[in-house]
C-alpha cells in the first residue's frame, strides 16, 4: 500500500502537482500490474523484467566520469582521512570536511546546473561504497546531508526552494539535516508533537518543539522539519491535524541544537537534539503540500535506502580485506589459518555474504535509474540485508582475527561499533520487515481479490480462470506451476535458477494459503509475517545473485566461475532455508512454537526480567 | 430353555409357512439387509397372528419382537433382570446362564437380537468386553465355511447377519472393536466371512474418524446441575478466556413460615471481550434477557438464556479507521476483503447478517424471572453499566413449561411452586 501509493504520485505527479489522499488511494485501488520481482514473488509469479539482465544503466559517459572520480575519492580516503583519528575526536577533522567539499563530496545527486555533480543513484551509490569501505562517520555525515536532509528540496522542492538552497547545499557551504525523530514518536507519525501554526495574515508558520537524535543536528543550516499543521479536510470541512515538511534556516532564528550526543558508534558523525522556539517560518518553506508531509517523508526514506546498501558493501569488501590478510599471515600449529575448515566457511560465507548485498545494492539503483517505480520492497529488503551481512561479516573479521580483532589498533572494532546503528535507524529492521511482508500480502491479497471477482463471472473470464486454476491443482499434485527461468539465467547456473523457480512456488502457495487463512488479520500476525519477510529478502537475494552471475557467465569475466560458485551456493543454502520456513508456516507445529514464545515472553513482562530462579536458589 | 426352545421352533415353523420360498436365505444371495427385513418381518406377523388378542396390549416394538419371550405369560429374562439389578454384572450372568443351558446354544441369533436390544437398559451399550461375550455366545468353528462352495455362498447367513447386526450396533455406538473381536470373529466365522469383512472396515474406517469431532462431548456429563452449566457454557462460548461465575448455588431452605423454598442454581459466563462490548453499550438502550435456548448434549437438553442487545442502527456506528498517513514506516491496515471461499454468494452473507452483540449467557435451575434477576445483579458488579441500562425480560415459555412466574412476579410467593426444572431435562 505505501510504497505503491507513494512511488505513483512521486512517478506521475512529479513534486509538483500532488493529489490528496483520497487520489492517492484510489491510484492504488486501480489495479496495475507491476513489473518489481519482489511484489510478483508474494503473487507466485515471475517477472523478469526488473532483474533480468543485471541493469547496466551508465551510459559511456556517465561511466568514464564515475571512473574519474573513484580514483580521487579512494585516494583522499586513503591519504587524508584518518577514520581512527575522527572516531577519537567524534568529530570529522575539519581539514577533511574541506577536502570533502572541494570534491563535490556534498552535492553528489544535486544536478549540475545548481553545482553539484548530478549522479544519477548508480554513480552515487559508488561512490558511496568508497566511503563506506573507509569511514561510515563520515559517510553518515554526508548521508544525513544528501540522502535525507536535503533529498526532500531535490524530490518535492519548486523551482525557486530549489535555486534557493541547492548551490549552497551542494558546495558544502550550507550543511543539512532531516528532523522527524521525536521523544514520543518513532515511526508513529500520530505522536508528532511539533506543531506549525498559520500566522493571521497567512505568510508564516510557526514552528514549535523539539526534535531528537538528528544526524548533522549540531552542524546543519538547513533542517528538513516535520511538524503537525491544521488543515481543513475538503470532503468533511473539519480541521485536522497533518504533517507537513518545511524547510527551516538555522537564521531564521529560534532554532538551537543541543551538545553532540555520546555514541556507541558512528562518533564521527554529529548528532544532537534540535529545538524550534517560535521559529518564523515563511509559507514559501513549505515542502510539498500542506498536510502533504507524510508523503514527502516516506518519499525521501524510500530514495535513501539504497544508498546504505551500497556504502556497506564497500564496508564489507574493507573488512573481507583485513580478515583475509590475516587468515593468509597468522600461522598456527604449523600452517596458515586459512588452510583450516572453520575459517574456510568463515571466509566462503563473508565473501557470500558480501556478493548478494553488493549485487543487491547496484539491482536497485539501476531499477531506480532506468524509471522503475516500484522499487520499495527491493529498497527495504536491501537496507535489512545489507545492515545485517555487514553485521555478520565484521563479526567473523572479528572473529578470525580472534585477540588481534578486539584490539582498537585493528580497527575492527570501530567498524563493528559503526555499523550497530545501521539495523536501527531509517525504519528498524524489524519494522521494515513488516513492511516487507505487508506490502507484498497487500499485492498478492489484490491479485486474489481480482481472482474472486473474475470467478463470479467465469464465462467472461475464463481464460485467466484456466490458467489460475491450472496453476493451483498442478501446484497441489506437486507438479511445478508452469514457471521457469530457463533462457533467462545462464545454463550453468541453471540448476540454482530451479531452486530459485522452486522457492517462488512454494512461497507464493504459502503466501495465498495465509491470506486466505488469516485474511486482514494477518496483519497482526507478526511471527508469521516476520518468516516471510525472512524468506521474502533469500527469495530476492537468490534471484539477485543469478542474475549477476549469469550476467558474468555471459561475458566471460575471470571471475565469472568463483561468482557461479557464490551463487549456487548461496542459492542452495536460501533455498533450504525458505523451504524450512515455508514448511513450518504451513503446519501446525509453528503455532504451538508461536504459543510458547508469546507465552515466555508474557511471563517475562509479568515477572519483569527473567522467570527461572537462580540454579543456586540464591 | 424350555420356553426358550419353544419359541424359536415356532418361530421356524412360522416363517416357512408365512413366507415361502421367498425369504429361505439359503436360496437368497442377495444383500443381506434384505434378508434380514424379511426374517424379521415375518417373525413380527407370525407373532401378531398367532396372537390376535393381545395386539392392544403392549406395542412396545421391543416386546413384540422379542423372540426369546415365552408363550406363557412368563417376561422376557432381559426385561426382569433389568428390573431387579441393571447392571453390568446382571447382563454377564444372562449371557452365562445361556452359554451354560445348552451345548448346542439352541436359539443363539434370537437370543443375540434381544441381548442387543436390552443392553441400553442395563446400560452396557458401550462396553466393548459384552460386546465381544455377546460374540462369544455363537457356538464356535462349525458355521467356518468348509469347502470353496460354502464359502461362494453365503454360509449360515442368519448367524453371519445376527454378527454384523452385533457390529453394526457397536459401530452406532462409535465403539471400535478390538483384537478379541477379530479373534470371535474368525473363530465363529472364519477368516473371510462377511462378519469379518464388516470388522475390517470398521478397523479402516473408525481410526480415520475418531477425532473428527474437535469438540468432543464426554459420554458421562457431570450429574451435578451446576457442573453441567459450567461444562454446558464453556462449550457454547469458545473462548479460552471467558470465566464463568456461579452465582447461586442449587440449595433448599425452609422458610420461617415453614414452607420449603428452593433456590435453583444460576450459572453465567462472561468473556473480557463481551464485557469491554457491554461497557460499550449505550445505556440509553434497552438489553435483553432472551432464552430459553436448547442446547443438546448426547441425549440431554439444557436450556440457556443470553443477555444481548439489538444491533447498532447504522446512524450511531463510529467508524474506527485508521489513519492510513499514521506509521512512516510499514502499514497499520490492509486493505483486504478476500471472501471466505471461492464460491460465495455475493447477494446473500449469513456471515455478514447483523446482529446484536451478545453480552454474556446463563443457566438457570427455574425459568422465572425473579431468578433471572439474580443473574443480572450478579453481573452487575462486574458491569457497572447494566445498573443504568434498562432490562428487558423476554422469556418465551420453554417447551414444556407454564410462564407462571412472570405473570406472579410481583407477589414473593412466586417461588411457592416448584417450577418444573428447566435447567435440565432428560
Amino acid at each position: 500500500l505505501y510504497a505503491t501509493a507513494d512511488s505513483r504520485c512521486h512517478a506521475k505527479c512529479g513534486p509538483t502537482v500532488h493529489g490528496s489522499k483520497s487520489t492517492a488511494l484510489r491510484l492504488l485501488c486501480v489495479p496495475q500490474e507491476s513489473k518489481s520481482f519482489a511484489v510478483n514473488m508474494f503473487k507466485g509469479q515471475i517477472n523478469t523484467s526488473q532483474v533480468f539482465p543485471f541493469p547496466s544503466v551508465l551510459n559511456e559517459e556517465q561511466s568514464q566520469f564515475l571512473q574519474e572520480l573513484v580514483g580521487p575519492v579512494s585516494k583522499f580516503f586513503i591519504e587524508v582521512n584518518d577514520p581512527m583519528k575522527n572516531d577519537a575526536l567524534e568529530k570529522v577533522e575539519d581539514s577533511t570536511m574541506e577536502g570533502l567539499k572541494e570534491l563535490g563530496a556534498f552535492g553528489l545527486q544535486v544536478p549540475t546546473d545548481l553545482g553539484g555533480l548530478g549522479l544519477t543513484n548508480t554513480q552515487y551509490a559508488r561512490l558511496v561504497e568508497i566511503v563506506g569501505m573507509y569511514d561510515l562517520g563520515v559517510g553518515i555525515t554526508l548521508g544525513a546531508h544528501q540522502s535525507i536532509g536535503f533529498k526532500g528540496i531535490l524530490l518535492f522542492g519548486t523551482r525557486a526552494q530549489k535555486e534557493k538552497y541547492l548551490p549552497k547545499l551542494a558546495s558544502g557551504e550550507d550543511v543539512a539535516a532531516f528532523c522527524l525523530t521525536e521523544p514520543a514518536s518513532g515511526s508513529d507519525a500520530a505522536s508528532i508533537k511539533t506543531t506549525a501554526v498559520l500566522s493571521p495574515c497567512g505568510k508564516y508558520y510557526t514552528l514549535n518543539g523539539g526534535k531528537i537524535w538528528i544526524s548533522n543536528g549540531g552542524l546543519a543550516e538547513i533542517f528538513t522539519v516535520f511538524a503537525k499543521t491544521s488543515v481543513k479536510d475538503e470532503k468533511t470541512g473539519e480541521m485536522k491535524d497533518k504533517i507537513t515538511a518545511f524547510i527551516v534556516e538555522r537564521s531564521f532564528g529560534g532554532v538551537t541544537s543541543g551538545p553532540p550526543e555520546k555514541k556507541m558508534g558512528i562518533k564521527a558523525s554529529n548528532t544532537a537534539e534540535v529545538h524550534f522556539d517560535n521559529v518564523r517560518v515563511p509559507v514559501e518553506c513549505v515542502l510539498g503540500e500542506v498536510g502533504g508531509g507524510f508523503k514527502v517523508a516516506m518519499n525521501i526514506l524510500n530514495n535513501g535506502r539504497f544508498g546504505m546498501a551500497a556504502a556497506l558493501a564497500g564496508t564489507m569488501k574493507g573488512v573481507i580485506a583485513k580478515a583475509v590478510d590475516h587468515a593468509v599471515n597468522r600461522t598456527q600449529f604449523g600452517s596458515k589459518i586459512h588452510n583450516y575448515g572453520v575459517i574456510q566457511e568463515k571466509m566462503a560465507r563473508m565473501a557470500m555474504l558480501h556478493y548478494v548485498t553488493e549485487s543487491m545494492a547496484y539491482m536497485v539503483s539501476g531499477n531506480m535509474d532506468s524509471g522503475a517505480s516500484d522499487f520499495q520492497i527491493e529498497a527495504a529488503i536491501s537496507k535489512i540485508f545489507a545492515s545485517e551481512a555487514s553485521w555478520s561479516v565484521t563479526d567473523e573479521c572479528i572473529q578470525i582475527m580472534g585477540g588481534m580483532g578486539f584490539m582498537k589498533e585493528a580497527g575492527a572494532e570501530r567498524v563493528m561499533r559503526d555499523l550497530r546503528i545501521f539495523r536501527i535507524f531509517e525504519g528498524t529492521n524489524d519494522i521494515l520487515r513488516l513492511f516487507v511482508a505487508l506490502n507484498g500480502f497487500q499485492n498478492a491479497g489484490n491479485q486474489l481479490k481480482n481472482l474472486q471477482k473474475a470467478l463470479k463471472n467465469p464465462l467472461g473470464n475464463a481464460g485467466l480462470l484456466t490458467g489460475e486454476i491450472g496453476k493451483r491443482a498442478r501446484r497441489r499434485v506437486g507438479l511445478g506451476s508452469g514457471l521457469s527461468l530457463q533462457g533467462t539465467v545462464h545454463p550453468e547456473v541453471a540448476h540454482s535458477g530451479d531452486l530459485t523457480v522452486k522457492a517462488i512456488e512454494e512461497f507464493g502457495a504459502t503466501i495465498e494459503e495465509m491470506l486466505l487463512k488469516h485474511g486482514k488479520k494477518i496483519i497482526d500476525e507478526q511471527f508469521v509475517l516476520k518468516r516471510v519477510a525472512d524468506s521474502a529478502i533469500d527469495l530476492y537475494a537468490m534471484v539477485v545473485v543469478l542474475s549477476r552471475a549469469s550476467r558474468s557467465l555471459a561475458q566471460g569475466l575471470p571471475s565469472a566461475q568463483h561468482e557461479k560458485l557464490l551463487c549456487e551456493t548461496w542459492c542452495i543454502e536460501a533455498y533450504g532455508r525458505i523451504m524450512a520456513d515455508m514448511k513450518s508456516l504451513r503446519s501446525s507445529s509453528s503455532k504451538q512454537l508461536f504459543k510458547n514464545l508469546r507465552a515466555i515472553s508474557s511471563a517475562l513482562v509479568d515477572n519483569g526480567g527473567v522467570v527461572s530462579p537462580h540454579p543456586l536458589g540464591f | 430353555m424350555n420356553s426358550t426352545r419353544r419359541c424359536f421352533v415356532r418361530f421356524m415353523m412360522s416363517t416357512k409357512a408365512l413366507v415361502p420360498g421367498a425369504s429361505w436365505p439359503c436360496s437368497n444371495l442377495g444383500p443381506a439387509a434384505q434378508i434380514l427385513r424379511t426374517f424379521r418381518v415375518s417373525g413380527t406377523v407370525a407373532k401378531k397372528k398367532s396372537r390376535p388378542v393381545r395386539t392392544g396390549y403392549d406395542e412396545k416394538p421391543e416386546r413384540e419382537r422379542s423372540l426369546v419371550a415365552d408363550d406363557d405369560d412368563d417376561d422376557d429374562p432381559f426385561e426382569r433382570a433389568a428390573r431387579e439389578a441393571g447392571t453390568k454384572a446382571a447382563f454377564d450372568g444372562l449371557l452365562d446362564v445361556f452359554v451354560r443351558r445348552d451345548v448346542r446354544r439352541r436359539g443363539h441369533v434370537e437370543f443375540i437380537y434381544a441381548a442387543l436390544r436390552k443392553m441400553p437398559d442395563f446400560g452396557v451399550e458401550h462396553d466393548i468386553a459384552v460386546y465381544n461375550k455377546l460374540l462369544d455366545v455363537f457356538p464356535k468353528e462349525v458355521f467356518v465355511p468348509r469347502n470353496f462352495i460354502q464359502r461362494m455362498f453365503n454360509h449360515y447367513p442368519r448367524q453371519q447377519e445376527c454378527a454384523i447386526q452385533v457390529l453394526e450396533q457397536m459401530e452406532n455406538y462409535g465403539l471400535m472393536p478390538n483384537v478379541e473381536t477379530k479373534v470371535l470373529l474368525v473363530q465363529i466365522f472364519g477368516e473371510k466371512s462377511h462378519p469379518m469383512r464388516k470388522y475390517q472396515r470398521m478397523m479402516y474406517w473408525f481410526p480415520k474418524f475418531k477425532h473428527a469431532n474437535p469438540y468432543p462431548v464426554p459420554l458421562q456429563l457431570p450429574r451435578d446441575p451446576v457442573d453441567l452449566a459450567r461444562f454446558s457454557l464453556n462449550r457454547i462460548a469458545h473462548d479460552l478466556d471467558a470465566r464463568v461465575a456461579v452465582y447461586q448455588f442449587p440449595s433448599t431452605e425452609v422458610s420461617e413460615t415453614g414452607e420449603k423454598v428452593s433456590r435453583p442454581h444460576v450459572v453465567g459466563i462472561q468473556s473480557p471481550e463481551q464485557r469491554r462490548l457491554l461497557a460499550e453499550h449505550n445505556p440509553s438502550r434497552p438489553v435483553f434477557v432472551e432464552g430459553p435456548f436448547p442446547l443438546w448434549l448426547r441425549k440431554t437438553c439444557v436450556h440457556y438464556y443470553v443477555l444481548r442487545a439489538d444491533p447498532l442502527p447504522p446512524e450511531e456506528k463510529v467508524e474506527e479507521s485508521i489513519d492510513p498517513e499514521r506509521s512512516f514506516f510499514y502499514p497499520l491496515e490492509l486493505d483486504l476483503d478476500l471472501d471466505r471461499d471461492f464460491g460465495d454468494l455475493d447477494s446473500f452473507d449469513v456471515d455478514e447478517v447483523e446482529e446484536g452483540p451478545v453480552f454474556a449467557m446463563c443457566m438457570a435451575g427455574q425459568a422465572d424471572q425473579a431468578t433471572l434477576a439474580k443473574w443480572i445483579s450478579g453481573l452487575q458488579e462486574t458491569n457497572p453499566i447494566l445498573g443504568r441500562t434498562p432490562i428487558l425480560f423476554r422469556l418465551e415459555s420453554g417447551p414444556r413449561e407454564l410462564q407462571q412466574a412472570t405473570e406472579s412476579e410481583p407477589e414473593p410467593s412466586a417461588e411457592e411452586e416448584p417450577l418444573h426444572s428447566q435447567g435440565m431435562k432428560q
